[in-house]
């Protein structure tokens, strides 16, 4: 007679037990050596994909920003805080040449340009227009803003006398080059009108620049508005600085008297920016599902091929949970060295772009028509921010999820005895 | 006889320089006796404003202030639409009440230059101050019905065009025609004058015709009536108040 077999009772899951499955799933990583590399290789791409997506997109929206910003404002300009939030004339900054002191002393700023921007309508023969025109210093207004390099036909300004427009805004009025307008401004020195000649045209291929820009001298402007020293100060710093250095500004200045940033000054810009960074979040998460999905089927390829293998574990003795664990751990594991691998190629990559404008001359090169619109300049730099290792994480995070859903899920459900039958 | 010789010769050569000066400044002497003309005098009146569009025709009724000078106030009387309205217009200022909301809006100077009412005409171009000040005169032809004088803006004076051509009626300095141009030599509007009236000296056009040229149909006609040139003005007709209450 034979004596009858109990099976034994589960045994309890412990710490030490789950410290034994992961040192035992590391270890399995390295026993299959090429299916590991599969799986930490397709995670590692996922990774590098994501965060360069994201660095790509930051940098890209970045540069639109900074693009926009030294064509519409400057990287940073030293306003009374009155005047930025009712920009009248009259609320414009004295003491120009202390300010401007002031400014230069900061190492991150390479150059001050004063402006005066006010109200004015012009007038043609056939039509009037009402703008923000903008008095500036022609022989330092370059240093500070992109405009006068998009001076298409005709001339940057070269003293009083002269204007340059927007190519959509001469269009409107009909004036060709040569041609003078009637400048009409009402300001501090009350009704006052100057004729301006025509010298040259913007063209920097985006509406809000094209359509509304009027840049005339300092000195007419001085005398249209009556403002004898300036509304602002634009002032140069480098790229991705702005910030930085506004906020370093302001330590020095006195009261009343702030240095803005791009962001600051363009604030429906930034935005509109954020919310297009927000309707990237979608497409980001798509990417990271994918990628997801892509570890999990090779998960599921190497538990179909490992069925006997599992067959012959279950039956000495670990059971069917352990195992799901197991596999759960080698995903995680595998995930994980991809991540770290994936990490360090695309960080590596997002520094390579952001220090060198590879991607400037590549999508101005490729894409110069299409992104005329946005007025970017040649200049893109990728971004780096540590929160696209967070956002890769989340393929991480989705892996184990399947791996536990699909994967685990079948081994918790393994015969051993049909298991070691498998082909 | 030699006497005679003399007196002739002496008599040619005042005669000569007499003319010479009077060529060099006639250019300007007939701009400034044509804008004396073109702003009228001192007055009451009714004006007659008919604004015609491709589509439409509106009449509009104004009563007219001024004291021919650089002070004036219309008050819109019809249609009932629009009645209410009023202009003020002191030196270069301009200021327009509007009965609806109740209030007087002060307009930049480009209200000046723009059309008043959706019409061919603006306050400067009533004014005539702009065409001494900004433009150099010269007379371009003289015949027994017309002076036609061409005036080109001086190089930084804020105005569009390109030239004005002013035709004046000989001895009397009466405005005839008054023609823009744009700066490549088109045609853009043209004003006409009739109805002309002796007043203090003055030959005074009590009808204005603006026709747009670059717009088929576009054409604004202004005619006083009931002008009253022997009243006094008072100051207190070019204040706000008046500007809000009116003036009679």
């Amino acid at each position: 007679m034979t004596p009858a077999v109990t099976p034994a009772p589960p045994r309890p899951r412990r710490a030490h037990d789950l410290a034994s499955l992961t040192r035992l799933a590391w270890r399995n990583l390295w026993r299959q050596r090429r299916r590991t590399l599969l799986l930490v290789v397709v995670v590692a791409y996922a990774t590098l994909a994501i965060v360069f997506f994201w660095g790509f997109t930051d940098g890209f929206l970045d540069s639109v920003m900074n693009a926009q910003g030294r064509l519409v404002a400057a990287p940073v300009l030293i306003s009374s805080e009155v005047y930025h939030h009712d920009p009248d004339p009259s609320n414009g900054l004295s003491g120009l040449a202390a300010l401007e002191a002031l400014a230069l002393a900061d190492p991150q700023v390479g150059a001050v340009a004063p402006r005066i921007d006010f109200g004015a309508l012009l007038r043609s023969p056939y039509t009037t227009e009402g703008v923000m025109a903008r008095g500036i210093d022609p022989a330092r207004e370059g240093r500070v803003s992109d405009l006068p390099s998009r001076v298409s036909q005709g001339r940057m300004l070269q003293g009083p006398g002269e204007i340059v427009l927007g190519k959509g805004l001469a269009e409107r009025l009909d004036v060709r080059l040569g041609e003078r307008l009637a400048v009409d401004v009402s300001a501090l020195a009350g009704p006052q009108a100057l004729g301006l000649r025509l010298v040259g045209l913007i063209d920097a291929g985006t509406p809000v620049i094209d359509d509304s820009t009027a840049l005339i001298d300092l000195a007419d402007a001085r005398t249209l508005t009556g403002v004898a020293g300036a509304t602002g100060l634009a002032l140069d710093v480098p790229l991705g600085q702005e910030a930085a250095a506004a906020q370093a500004i302001n330590e020095r200045l006195p009261d009343g008297i702030r240095a803005y940033a791009v962001g600051d000054l363009l604030g429906a810009l930034q935005r509109g920016l954020a919310a297009e960074r927000i309707q990237m979040i979608p497409m980001g998460l798509l990417f990271s599902l994918f990628a997801a999905v892509a570890v999990t089927t090779t998960v599921v390829v190497s538990v179909l091929e490992r069925i006997r293998e599992f067959g012959v574990i279950v039956s000495l003795g670990l059971d069917q949970a352990s195992l799901a664990w197991l596999v759960t751990f080698e995903s995680v594991f595998a995930t994980a060295l991809g991540w770290l691998v994936g990490l360090a190629a695309g960080y590596g990559l997002l520094w390579i772009f952001s220090a060198t404008n590879a991607l400037g001359a590549l999508m101005i090169h490729t894409y110069g028509d299409i992104v005329q619109g946005l007025a970017l300049t040649d200049q893109i730099y990728a971004s780096v921010r540590l929160e696209y290792a967070l956002f890769a994480s989340v393929t991480i995070a989705f892996a184990a999820l399947f791996s536990a859903l699909a994967p685990a899920r079948r081994v918790r459900r393994l015969n051993p005895a049909e298991a070691m039958r498998a082909q | 006889m030699t006497r005679f010789v003399a007196r002739t010769f002496v008599a040619a050569v005042l005669l000569g320089v007499t003319g010479i000066a009077a060529a060099q400044d006639s250019a300007q002497a007939v701009l400034d006796r044509v804008v004396e003309n073109l702003r009228g005098v001192s007055q009451w009146a009714t004006l007659q404003l008919t604004v015609e569009r491709p589509q439409s025709t509106t009449e509009y009724v104004m009563e007219i202030v001024t004291d021919g000078d650089k002070r004036s106030l219309a008050r819109v009387t019809a249609p009932p639409r629009d009645a209410g309205q009023a202009f003020l217009s002191v030196d270069t200022n301009l200021l327009i009440y509007n009965p609806r909301l109740g209030r007087s809006l002060r307009l930049p100077p480009s209200g000046r230059s723009n059309a008043f009412l959706g019409s061919d005409l603006s306050y400067d171009d009533l004014a005539g101050e702009e065409y001494r000040d900004q433009y150099d005169a010269s007379v371009a032809d003289r015949s027994a019905t017309a002076i036609t004088l061409d005036l080109t803006p001086h190089p930084e004076a804020p105005t569009p065009y390109g030239k004005l051509e002013f035709r004046v009626q000989p001895g009397t300095y009466a405005p005839l025609s008054l023609t823009f141009f744009d700066q490549r030599g088109n045609a853009v509007k043209r004003m006409s004058f009739a109805e002309f009236k002796q007043v203090d000296g003055r030959t005074v056009p009590e009808r204005f015709e603006v026709v747009d040229l670059l717009k088929d149909g576009y054409r604004t006609v202004a005619s006083w009536t009931q002008v009253d040139y022997h009243t006094p003005v008072p100051d207190r007709c070019f204040t706000e108040a008046a500007l809000e209450r009116g003036c009679r």
